[in-house]
């Protein structure tokens, strides 16, 4: 499973269950390199409202039902659970400061960064995009 | 309150009806606007946090706030030239598009120039934005201008406004902001500020909160009367004379950080109401709990 997460210049991702920021450039880039469907949660949805449908598949235990090779869009879900799923992790910092009370739960220590990209967002002057694999 | 409204009237009884018919589905409940706490009710005593939550960050706005009209409101400042509260109705269009140009000429009440080395960019306090110029795009104004720490203004409250200002870039819908200074009596330099915001046309699912920022600087005691400050003298060190180590780790369940001896605030956690006790680090951290930074 491919996981795809957000973060914060602190690892923060949500604040009283909402996201600390997003970016419209950020889903974007997520579907062009996304092979098959990107799986999310009804929450998410709401921000690729006006990208292509027909490659979103929304459900409720999203990860639970993923398959092994499936993108997956993370927001408010706990990753820790799916450790042993997870063969690629993209994430995206913002280049900012949010307030947070949830961060990501898992260690990338014993993770291989393989790629790092910056890109200037829409509302985002500097966006970093980090790909980390076992 | 002064009032510049910037866009033309819209359909404000509809946005009423919406509310009313969403309230109860999704997001935020509302009541009527309560009286601003202070700091020596039930605001909780800072504990290393810039921010704690209030009213389980729910804010205290009425549904006849709640309008799709861009506008910002400061309060006239008071008999002793302290600013009041200042709220917005913060839409794309109030947004600045120029960079902000110098706010100097302005000296709020408590104001000092001073400067200590302990202090990120060395001077303890800023002309702070109650409502942050990214967001509206008031640069000089005395009635949107108070004195705060640069701990306050940077830790505390310009991630709130991040927060708000992307969301209002991204999706050009409204968030209603409102910033209360509070002071305690007739000091000079307030005890914090309240933030509350809500976006209005998706009824507080994109941006929703109510928090108390303090106007704190670790390190550095202030005078709340005056704006006078000193550096804080340090706490004695623990006595070795027991040979007991002590393994207490202390967390705050709120803000889910935790607090290990001899870091600043781990004693005043004894006095929270959000105290957790932890036998170790590790312990804390498995329950979900991160590091105070100081």
């Amino acid at each position: 499973m491919i996981a795809v997460v957000c973060v914060d210049e602190r690892n923060g991702m949500l604040f009283n269950g909402r996201r600390v920021s997003r970016d419209r450039l950020v889903c974007e880039d997520v579907l062009r390199n996304c092979s098959g469907y990107l799986w999310m949660e009804p929450y998410s949805a709401s921000l690729f409202a006006q990208m292509p449908q027909e490659q979103l598949r929304v459900e409720t235990q999203f990860l639970q039902k993923a398959d092994d090779e499936a993108w997956c869009f993370v927001e408010r879900e706990p990753l820790s659970p799916y450790l042993s799923k997870l063969e690629q992790i993209v994430i995206y910092q913002w280049n900012r400061h949010y307030p947070a009370d949830t961060y990501l739960d898992i260690s990338l220590n014993d993770w291989t960064l393989v790629s790092t990209e910056e890109f200037a967002g829409y509302s985002h002057p500097k966006i970093t995009k980090e790909i980390y694999r076992r | 309150m002064k009032k510049l409204i910037h866009s033309k009237k819209l359909q404000c009884l509809l946005l009423v009806c919406l509310f009313f018919c969403l309230a109860g589905l999704t997001g935020c409940e509302f009541s009527e606007p309560a009286a601003v706490e202070t700091t020596g009710t039930s605001i909780e005593n800072y504990t290393g946090e810039p921010y704690t939550v209030l009213n389980d960050n729910i804010p205290t706005f009425t549904a006849d706030e709640l309008v799709l009209d861009s506008y910002e409101q400061y309060s006239p400042l008071d008999s002793l030239g302290r600013c009041g509260a200042a709220m917005a109705n913060i839409g794309i269009d109030l947004m600045p598009t120029e960079d902000r140009g110098s706010i100097g000429q302005v000296k709020p009440t408590g104001w000092q120039t001073v400067k200590y080395d302990i202090v990120d960019g060395k001077y303890l306090y800023n002309r702070c934005h109650l409502i942050g110029f990214q967001l509206t795009g008031e640069n000089a104004n005395k009635e949107n201008l108070i004195t705060g720490t640069r701990y306050m203004n940077v830790e505390g409250m310009l991630p709130f406004e991040n927060m708000v200002a992307d969301y209002v870039k991204e999706t050009e819908n409204h968030v209603l902001y409102r910033v209360t200074p509070v002071f305690a009596d007739d000091h000079l330099v307030a005890d914090g500020v309240q933030i509350e915001a809500l976006s209005v046309e998706d009824d507080g699912q994109g941006i929703c909160f109510n928090v108390f920022v303090y106007n704190v600087q670790p390190g550095i005691t202030i005078d709340y009367a005056t704006g006078n400050s000193s550096l804080t003298q340090q706490a004695e060190e623990p006595s070795q004379a027991t040979g007991q180590e002590v393994t207490e780790i202390r967390g705050n369940s709120n803000s889910k950080i935790y607090h290990c001896p001899g870091q600043s605030y781990y004693e005043g956690m004894l006095d929270s109401k959000y105290l957790v006790i932890f036998s170790s680090e590790e312990e804390a951290i498995a329950a979900g709990y991160r590091k105070a930074k100081n």
